[in-house]
């Protein structure tokens, strides 16, 4: 297939640059966040160069992902899906164990995650199903649907990593509420899931009882398991208006901001940048989500839209988490934020899901003859 | 290929893309608001909080005043010691850290346990509370190697009060020791672990020796890391002391008392000026800055030799003879001393129906007023203070500075006693007998003085009748608090005896007798108890220690302008001449020969 000069014209411009934007906005931020005063000045710990490398291997992948037709996927979504299934049973026999949990495979020239790749598998198979799904879902097609979720997730959650797990689901779910479901399925789960809520509380590790206790009051426990919370409101609150300055963040130099860098990066930037840049963050992101909107609704096939839904939840339901947490609306969980967060992992997925998303934008003329 | 696409006629779900829309909505509005009232709405609060975390102040000590000797010899001096404190906000597990505490220090969990809850409400927040004020060099060593696993532990250099001479100084100078807690209510610029004079002048002058703790802010990172600081108060040192004293004048005295129990008073006869002032025995001033164990302090508390009086003005004693010149003033100034009438003498006199005896058993015979003096004959004294009555005697005895403090500025003076008729009834419910003038009026009976007042009137006889307050700092100015009533004439005549007691060839104080100094003096044997007949036969070494006579020796000496009045006391020392004299032999000779005289060692 000769190069066609359209694929360029309708490459959705606004999120590749706003993409860029936030990572931007994000190494910047990495700076000042691992930087730390001692008796002698400032010592700034690499990270933000490591993030920028990171950056620029999934801009890399991010261009690879947007030279082949996305519509190969739909084919390849299933044997995907089963690759990825075996690798997270694979996990269990070879997995390398860190900080307790055995959640990486050593491919020698790097860790890797299989329950990263899950959670982009997922939305190529959520995206895949209900594409062709021509009704609104009833209880059947809702259960198959789940169904093919849980197992990816019921591996992650074993081992253990209840938090990607929950985010395959939620991202599943989230493509399930973009689809729709017949009034009477909607009832009923309107009315079961507070009636399960309490229930799920005996599932929960004690650790994980705590962080919900501390959110509920952390002044309970200022030193202890509140502390988080309490020295992450300080520091945004502390920000007011315009901020303290870049580099100038009391509470993030002097340490007593912990994982600065990455879950709570983003106090970080409002420490230093005030309500401010925190409004002009947000904006930044909810434009950002808008424009994977547009590409779902513009898409001229449902597998390309059902696609850009999924990465809108992908994207969605971490920006929730992460800055409700930072914000002290929900309780502590290690959720990153996209862009802003150290992660190297997570910056390749980034990229490689935007780069998904640009290439459904680009191939929309496809239809449109 | 487009088989593939079979659903190209589709849309997108509509109810979906506004379900989208919506999410970002929300999230957009929830967010805003929530960062509005974070950093506009609640900002200043969080602005506070965030500064308390990064700004912290302590206080920075004060070295306490030096204190010198008349001389410039260093007496009390300030060493660094390592304080190790706990800062509470810092520490993540108190039991925990205080259980490696004790690892290291070897102080029972128990006592730093009791020390924490203690001290808990006593500190402000983020500043150390003090464990262990004094901690050895090498614990702390090891202490400040670990500290980064045992966030909150703080070592703070501070000044420690150490005495060059604990011992021959400890009356005087006292001693510091942790504050406690009702001098912390008293005092809000005592914090917890600081040092506060408990006794002597470090007691009296606690204000302008402790100075003025500065006050230093700094920034810290959250391991309580040091940063920045700056100096917001600088500390003020503690006031300079000049003492008087010569602190080889004193030392050659506690050298001479050495063995004994007893008091040495040295004083400048024009100024009050104190070039001595020894009580002994004595112990040692840095046993309390450093901390007594209990079983240390019920040892000096019990000791039977009393190391913690100062026999020099809080021990009271029968003066004997040494007041006999007090009581011929009262004579002089009555007017009731004729010069030249002479007292016959056969070695006692009879009162109603008991017998007054003379310490010399076979008599003086013909003694007339300078002699009485000279020769210390009871009988003369006897038949003046029959005459004189006890409201004279009294009246004078005051007005020579006895019965009432000094005013000395050292904590816990004893003013003695001077017994008046109402004193008597009120104390015993027995009115004034005839006796009991007889017995005052040679320095026994209810009569009690400490040696200091015996010093300050013999420099009043000598003086002009100034009678001085006792100084004991070189900057001190002078202070006249009483004039003895005596003319100078009459003054004269008393110092003329107390010469002729020591250049007389039958003077009691021969012993003083220095070349090119005129010296004068008068000794006392003060009764301690009536002795019985059976011990009177006894030989002086065979009498049981406590029974033995007091002995006393008053002096003054002068030469060139410079005049010192010398007291001198011996508990239990017999004879006033041989047990008290030597020392004031010494001082004599130190002051004016610069000869330190040793004491023969004891055959």
């Amino acid at each position: 297939m000769a190069f066609d000069r359209r694929l360029l014209i309708y490459i959705n411009w606004p999120l590749l640059g706003l993409t860029f934007i936030l990572f931007f906005c994000g190494v910047m931020n990495l700076y000042s966040a691992s930087g730390f005063r001692l008796e002698d000045g400032m010592t700034v710990a690499p990270y933000y160069q490591k993030q920028l490398l990171w950056g620029l291997m999934g801009m890399a992948g991010m261009l690879v992902v947007m030279l082949f037709d996305y519509r190969h996927l739909r084919t390849l979504a299933w044997p995907l899906f089963w690759l990825t299934c075996i690798m997270l049973v694979a996990v269990f026999f070879m997995g390398k164990t860190i900080y307790g949990a055995r959640r990486w495979l050593d491919l020698g020239f790097m860790n890797f995650q299989p329950s990263e790749m899950a959670k982009i598998c997922i939305l190529i198979i959520g995206a895949r199903i209900l594409a062709r799904e021509r009704e609104k879902l009833g209880f059947t097609r809702l259960a198959y649907v789940i169904g093919v979720g849980l197992i990816p997730a019921g591996l992650v959650i074993r081992q253990p990593d209840l938090g990607s797990g929950l985010s395959i689901l939620m991202i599943l779910g989230g493509m399930i509420l973009y689809h729709g479901m017949t009034p009477k399925v909607f009832k009923t789960l309107i009315l079961s899931v507070p009636a399960l809520l309490p229930l799920s509380w005996f599932f929960l590790h004690a650790y994980q009882k705590q962080r919900i206790l501390t959110f509920l009051d952390p002044a309970k426990d200022p030193l202890g398991a509140g502390y988080h919370i309490i020295q992450s409101e300080i520091a945004i609150g502390s920000g007011r208006f315009w901020g303290k300055g870049f580099l100038a963040g009391t509470q993030s130099q002097l340490r007593f901001l912990p994982e600065k860098h990455t879950d709570f990066a983003v106090a970080v930037f409002g420490e230093e940048w005030g309500f401010a840049g925190n409004m002009f963050l947000l904006t930044m992101f909810c434009i950002f989500l808008y424009q994977m909107v547009v590409i779902a609704r513009d898409a001229k096939d449902m597998f390309g839209s059902y696609l850009a839904a999924g990465v809108f939840f992908y994207f969605f339901w971490q920006i929730l988490i992460n800055m409700g947490m930072v914000l002290g609306l929900m309780p502590v969980v290690g959720i990153p934020l996209p862009f802003i967060s150290y992660g190297g992992s997570a910056t390749l997925v980034n990229f490689f899901l935007i780069g998904l998303v640009l290439n459904v934008s680009m191939r929309r003329f496809l239809f449109k003859q | 290929m487009t088989q593939m696409f079979d659903d190209g006629e589709r849309q997108p779900p509509k109810f979906g893309l506004l379900l989208l829309q919506i999410f970002i909505l929300g999230l957009f509005c929830i967010f805003a608001l929530r960062l509005w009232y974070l950093q506009i709405h609640r900002g200043e609060e969080y602005a506070i909080k965030a500064r308390e975390n990064q700004l912290r102040q302590e206080s920075v000590f004060a070295p306490r005043g030096l204190i010198l000797d008349r001389n410039g010899e260093l007496l009390a001096v300030n060493e660094p010691a390592y304080a190790l404190g706990l800062v509470r906000e810092d520490c993540k597990d108190i039991k925990a850290t205080l259980v490696q505490v004790s690892k290291w220090t070897g102080v029972p969990v128990a006592d730093l346990q009791k020390k924490f809850h203690k001290g808990r409400k006593l500190v402000k927040p983020f500043e150390p509370l003090i464990l262990i004020s004094d901690i050895p060099f090498d614990q702390m060593a090891e202490i400040e190697a670990n500290r980064l696993h045992w966030p909150g532990l703080d070592i703070r250099v501070r000044p420690r009060r150490h005495y060059k001479y604990g011992t021959l100084m400890a009356h005087i100078l006292g001693y510091v020791a942790e504050a406690n807690e009702a001098e912390m209510k008293k005092d809000p610029d005592l914090a917890l672990g600081d040092e506060v004079g408990k006794q002597g002048l470090e007691f009296m002058l606690e204000r302008p020796l402790r100075g003025g703790k500065g006050r230093r802010q700094f920034e810290v990172d959250v391991s309580g890391r040091k940063l920045d600081e700056r100096m917001l108060r600088n500390p003020r040192a503690g006031q300079e002391l000049d003492l008087s004293i010569d602190l080889h004048l004193q030392q050659l005295a506690m050298d001479w008392l050495k063995g004994e129990a007893g008091a040495v008073v040295v004083m400048d006869a024009d100024t009050g000026q104190l070039h001595a002032l020894v009580s002994s025995p004595s112990f040692d001033s840095n046993a309390f800055s450093s901390g007594l164990t209990p079983e240390q302090w019920a040892a000096l508390r019990d000791d039977p030799m009393h190391p913690l009086q100062n026999r020099a003005i809080q021990s009271v004693y029968p003066p004997g003879s040494v007041f006999k010149p007090c009581v011929a003033g009262a004579g002089l100034a009555n007017n009731m001393v004729d010069l030249k009438e002479t007292v016959f003498c056969n070695g006692a006199m009879k009162l109603g129906r008991h017998v007054f005896r003379c310490w010399r058993r076979g008599g003086h015979g013909k003694v007339n007023f300078e002699r009485a003096l000279v020769e210390s004959c009871d009988v003369y004294f006897y038949k003046l203070g029959k005459k004189l009555g006890v409201d004279r005697m009294s009246a004078f005895a005051k007005a020579c500075g006895y019965g009432v403090k000094s005013g000395i500025q050292l904590p816990h003076e004893k003013g003695g006693n001077i017994a008046t008729r109402e004193w008597k009834r009120k104390r015993f419910g027995v009115r004034w007998q005839g006796g009991d003038d007889l017995n005052m009026a040679i320095g026994q009976g209810f009569t009690l003085v400490t040696p200091l007042q015996v010093a300050r009137f013999v420099a009043a006889m000598i003086n002009g009748g100034k009678l001085l307050k006792p100084q004991l700092l070189k900057d001190d100015r002078v202070e006249v608090l009483g004039r003895v009533p005596l003319r100078d004439d009459q003054l004269a005549l008393i110092k003329k005896a107390m010469r002729r007691t020591v250049d007389g060839a039958r003077g009691t104080a021969r012993r003083l007798r220095t070349k090119g100094v005129d010296v004068g003096g008068k000794t006392g044997t003060a009764q301690v108890v009536r002795l019985t007949d059976e011990l009177k036969k006894l030989k002086d070494k065979d009498i049981p220690y406590k029974y033995r006579d007091h002995a006393w020796m008053c002096a003054y000496a002068e030469k060139d302008g410079k005049r010192y009045a010398i007291a001198a006391l011996v508990e239990h020392g017999l004879h006033g001449g041989s047990g008290a004299g030597p020392v004031v032999k010494a001082v004599i000779e130190y002051l004016f020969n610069g000869v330190t005289l040793k004491k023969p060692a004891k055959k």
